[in-house]
């Protein structure tokens, strides 16, 4: 059974025919209502780009079989009747894939009605108008249209619902989490998450991700909460399956500002004590449940079903009853539609699937791929990893490794593809060529993307419409795709501007933990102490050019102070760190001591009274100290130039004496500063530096007089 | 249009079924014995008979091969399956030939003439129309399906034939007809059982708890302990998924183990095992079947592990006693004598 409702024009008819159902279903025991479920067959990110300019990720093929019939029929199985499929990138397609597929059936015990709007951006929006639709009655699964799972939920519903029942519908979510220790493989390391959750209830207390940090905050007030076991887990992977009350559509059009689920659970959690709604979590050992976020979880994903890791999701199993879809099973989880045919001395080593009508030459080695319909593979050709979809064509002596080809790709005589290639639809490489690692080539041009880049929503016919008429403008570049080909390079890390978290890398991001960013707080800090330490520099610059009064410096450094949310402390280092550095600025770093004291001391001059404003009390004093000593650390070539810059912070009376010394006796934190000061022959100055100061004291208190 | 209807009913009927044993197995379906599977399918054979639209015996075999095929499909593992609608196709040629007068007990007896001759009347002799044969088909199938209901306890009945007192039994994971004929025999009898727990599943937990249940003494034991304990053991009863044409079985991951460990103690192995599971496929060499398998393997190095579970052994016939099915006893040599009894020759393909 199939409905379609486009979003506006038949709204108001359909929430009548809603409400007439209603009653009947209200005169009904509630338990009887329908379970439901919410699927987004949209990301509202652009992670498969170029691939899914042609295709939606939801239909995108993994084994053979689009992504959202893994979804549909792990709804099915966990006894969902009613799913409400909510589209909106390529709805067309997907409305299609639908309607031919079994789930449109009229026996089919899952009812699913389709929603389409191009307005979605996000999943807020999608939440927002199933509440307007008023569209769910009851406790409702949400899921993107690319989870691949076989979790039995039904566990995790009745706990939801029961807590729903005791606790008098505090809990509003109740998230499903397979367990799995770090490192493994299907643990997508974006939604790498930490949770602190209270061991007895389930409940969450807190949700981070860790994107790759190694040190974590927690709110103290989570330990203070009155129940006496915790647990915080680092071992869970998100299977982003939740099950949600109704009350989350409603705050979702509440808090408008939710976009994503990420932003509802930290909602959530940070009003928990004034509205008193509650996270809960399920932990489940066996199962399998992940979804496709991007291509390296697409990898993993695709392998582990041809390992029978989601049972009885399995390829032979023809779960979605298309005809000539079914394949046989062997030894070393090698599956084989109908009319394969394999070359003499071909090898299938293992976790191989080849679809229908596929034919394979003479002396291939293939392992660990998967192989579409209706795709000839010629002799010599070498396959590991390989995820090739339907009608590709490859040329003998051809090797693939870890690589998409999408679609109608053609690749010609003796082609390499390393690691992480992609190869979109249609399009042509070769012959005799090596693709770089990460080399994505699509038949859309770059630059038209860019063009178009804010209507990433456009209708899919204009948008073909377009990009025919460009690709006819543009020549390909032989150098890139081989003398035959046909295809634009794509560069993984174009459009930077688009989002911060680089939406356009198809693989996934490769987090390398960084050791010297600790933290989360602590790596935005350091990008705002940059940025402020450039406007200082520029405030002094013209400052000098201008001739600024020192006042009025001080002013602007005040405002920037403010505009940054930078500590006092941290002005006066990063002040006296531009200071220092403004020779090396202005004039290259291969300056000579010599130089370098001689721009210097001026202008210290020029700026001490700036520098007085802001060092006046004795803890000042040291802590411009050790900014100028790490200065110093780092430009180890000048270090002789220091004694005489602590010289005239002196004279300057920058610096107090009491302070030197005090610096001087107890600072030296590690032997590359005690190498310092050694090196330095401090000591040797400092009997000098005494004796001056002591000139210095009788003549101010000449010169002061009174 | 009643008649619309029925036959919407029936699909959704025969569609619901076909997912339910695709899901099977997991943990997301319902998980059923095969006893079960074999009077489901029989009882929705019964209503292809009743709603679907034919007007000869060859037409309802032809509607019934179709959705047998797509049933036996649907999870090749589960065989009973394919065995129910054998079994029916087998009742309307009986039911066929009784309608049209002549017997089909003389069709019986396999000759090395019959071998010959035969092959010509097929399918072009069951389009005769008969009144009768729809209820009479009907009937037999309900035969059928009581047959089908007291098999357990048929087989359960025989119990105290083989168990004497103070006997020490093996048994290896879960099976509903052992442990059927083990409560049966402990009404009377006192003797000890042991169970191999049969990992990664450890089905023989269950069993155990069943068996301890019901004050029978029990003791589990790891798969690896199997051959130490054997040297104790006077009888091994197991139960098995299938029964194969020459007299082997496909039996539960782990049997394979225990029956050769029996035959180097010459320790009698008596396979407990209803007819309907016995099947018209043959096997041969070593059977494995990697399944999918719901594991939890913490490690952190997994990407690079293959994991395979074969959930079946395949058991040679040499190894095996004697089975007890309920309609008695009969030895391994003899299986193939009582397939042809239960399925046509020309069916077993189907």
């Amino acid at each position: 059974m199939l409905q379609i409702y486009t979003s506006g024009a038949t709204s108001g008819s359909f929430r009548g025919g809603k409400q007439k159902k209603g009653n009947v279903t209200s005169e009904q025991e509630e338990e009887e209502q329908p379970l439901q479920a919410v699927l987004v067959a949209d990301s509202f990110n652009r992670r498969f780009f170029p691939i899914s300019k042609d295709q939606p990720r939801a239909l995108l093929p993994l084994g053979n079989v689009a992504m959202i019939d893994y979804t549909l029929e792990f709804l099915t199985s966990t006894g969902v009747q009613e799913t409400f499929v909510f589209c909106c990138w390529m709805s067309n397609k997907i409305k299609d894939h639908l309607l031919k597929s079994k789930w449109c059936r009229p026996t089919s015990p899952n009812v699913v009605h389709i929603i389409t709007s191009d307005l979605y951006r996000s999943l807020g929006d999608v939440l927002r108008d199933v509440d307007a639709k008023n569209l769910v009655r009851n406790d409702f699964i949400l899921v993107y249209g690319d989870v691949v799972s076989n979790i039995d939920v039904s566990q995790a519903l009745q706990e939801h619902r029961h807590r729903r029942k005791v606790d008098k519908n505090i809990s509003v979510m109740t998230m499903v989490f397979k367990e799995s220790s770090p490192g493994h493989k299907t643990r997508c390391e974006e939604d790498d998450v930490i949770v602190a959750m209270d061991s007895k209830s389930k409940r969450v207390l807190h949700y981070q991700k860790t994107q790759g940090l190694k040190k974590l905050q927690f709110p103290m007030n989570i330990f203070q909460h009155g129940s006496d076991e915790f647990e915080i887990r680092h071992d869970l992977l998100d299977c982003h399956i939740s099950i949600c009350s109704p009350q989350v559509a409603e705050l979702f059009t509440d808090n408008f500002d939710y976009q994503t689920r990420n932003d509802f659970v930290r909602g959530i959690l940070v009003n928990e004590e004034i509205l008193g709604n509650q996270i809960h979590l399920y932990v489940t050992q066996d199962g399998y449940g992940a979804r496709v976020s991007n291509l390296q979880m697409y990898d993993s994903v695709s392998l582990d079903m041809v390992r029978r890791w989601v049972y009885p999701l399995t390829p032979e199993a023809n779960f979605t009853d298309q005809q000539g879809q079914g394949c046989t099973h062997s030894r070393h989880n090698v599956y084989r539609g109908a009319e394969v045919s394999l070359g003499h001395g071909s090898q299938m080593e293992e976790n191989v699937l080849i679809g229908r009508d596929t034919s394979i030459g003479a002396n291939c080695h293939i392992s660990n791929s998967v192989i579409g319909n209706n795709c000839t593979i010629g002799d010599n050709v070498v396959l590991d990893r390989a995820h090739m979809w339907n009608n590709v064509h490859v040329s003998s002596n051809v090797e693939i490794h870890q690589s998409v080809v999408c679609d109608g790709a053609v690749v010609k005589e003796a082609v390499r593809l390393n690691k992480q290639c992609v190869l979109a639809y249609n399009v042509v490489i070769g012959p005799n060529l090596s693709l770089p690692e990460g080399t994505v080539v699509s038949m859309h041009h770059p630059e038209e993307e860019e063009e178009d880049d804010d209507d990433e929503f456009l209708s899919d016919d204009q948008e073909v419409g377009h990009s025919k008429d460009k690709t006819r403008q543009k020549a390909f570049n032989p150098a890139e795709v081989g003398p035959e080909g046909k295809g634009y390079i794509w560069k993984a890390s174009m459009n930077d501007t688009e989002d911060e978290e680089l939406a356009q890398c198809l693989w996934g991001l490769v987090l390398n933990p960084d050791p010297e960013s600790d933290s989360e707080s602590e790596a935005s800090e350091e990008s705002q102490d940059r940025t402020f330490q450039l406007e200082v520099l520029g405030t002094l610059q013209r400052g000098l050019e201008e001739n600024i009064v020192c006042d009025n410096l001080v002013l602007e450094i005040n405002s920037l102070k403010y505009a940054y949310n930078i500590t006092l402390k941290e002005v006066m280092q990063i002040l006296t760190r531009v200071v220092l550095e403004y020779p090396f600025q202005q004039q290259g770093t291969q300056l000579t001591t010599l130089q370098y004291t001689g721009s210097l001391l001026p202008l210290l001059k020029t700026w001490s009274p700036v520098f007085k404003n802001y060092i006046k009390r004795a803890q000042d004093h040291l802590d411009c100290l050790s900014a100028v000593e790490e200065l110093f650390l780092e430009q180890d070539t000048h270090q002789t130039a220091m004694v005489k810059v602590l010289m005239k912070m002196y004279q300057l009376e920058i610096l107090e004496e009491e302070a030197i010394l005090k610096w001087f006796s107890t600072g030296a934190t590690n032997d590359k500063s005690r190498q310092l000061r050694k090196n330095q022959g401090v000591m040797r100055r400092m009997s000098l530096w005494r004796k001056e100061s002591e000139e210095d004291e009788s003549s101010e208190e000449g010169e002061c007089g009174r | 249009m009643p008649g619309a209807d029925k036959e919407a009913d029936l699909t959704e009927r025969i569609e619901a079924f076909l997912a339910d044993l695709k899901r099977g197995g997991c943990g997301t379906g319902p998980i059923r014995g095969s006893g079960e599977t074999a009077r489901e399918t029989t009882a929705l054979l019964r209503k292809v008979t009743a709603q679907a639209r034919w007007s000869s015996a060859g037409d309802l075999m032809e509607i019934i091969r179709k959705e047998g095929r797509r049933m036996t499909a649907a999870q090749p593992s589960e065989t009973t399956v394919g065995n129910m609608v054998l079994r029916v196709l087998k009742i309307i040629r009986e039911e066929y030939a009784r309608s049209r007068g002549s017997s089909e007990e003389t069709d019986q007896q396999e000759s090395l003439h019959k071998l010959l001759t035969s092959g010509g009347l097929s399918e072009e002799n069951f389009r005769q129309h008969f009144v009768h044969l729809k209820a009479n088909v009907i009937e037999a199938i309900n035969e059928l399906l009581t047959e089908l209901e007291g098999t357990t306890d048929n087989i359960a009945m025989q119990a105290l034939e083989h168990i004497h007192s103070n006997e020490v039994i093996m048994t290896v994971g879960r099976s509903r007809t052992v442990e059927a004929f083990l409560k049966d025999a402990a009404r009377k009898r006192k003797f000890h059982v042991i169970v191999a727990e049969c990992a990664p599943f450890c089905q023989g937990h269950e069993m155990a708890t069943n068996l301890s249940k019901a004050s029978i003494e029990t003791t589990v034991i790891a798969d690896a302990a199997i051959f130490a304990v054997m040297s104790r053991v006077n009888k091994v009863i197991i139960g098995t998924q299938t029964v194969l044409a020459n007299g082997g079985l496909r039996a539960v991951n782990g049997t394979h183990t225990v029956a050769l460990a029996a035959r180097h103690h010459s320790t009698p192995l008596i396979v407990c095992a209803p007819m309907f599971k016995l099947s018209p496929q043959v096997l041969y060499g070593q059977f494995l079947r990697p399944h999918g398998l719901v594991f939890a393997l913490t490690c952190t190095i997994l990407s690079k592990v293959n994991v395979h579970c074969p959930v079946f052994d395949y058991v040679p016939p040499e190894l095996i006693t004697l089975f007890i099915s309920n309609i008695g006893g009969n030895a391994p040599s003899y299986i193939y004598r009582l397939m042809s009894e239960l399925y046509h020759p020309e069916d077993h393909d189907l």
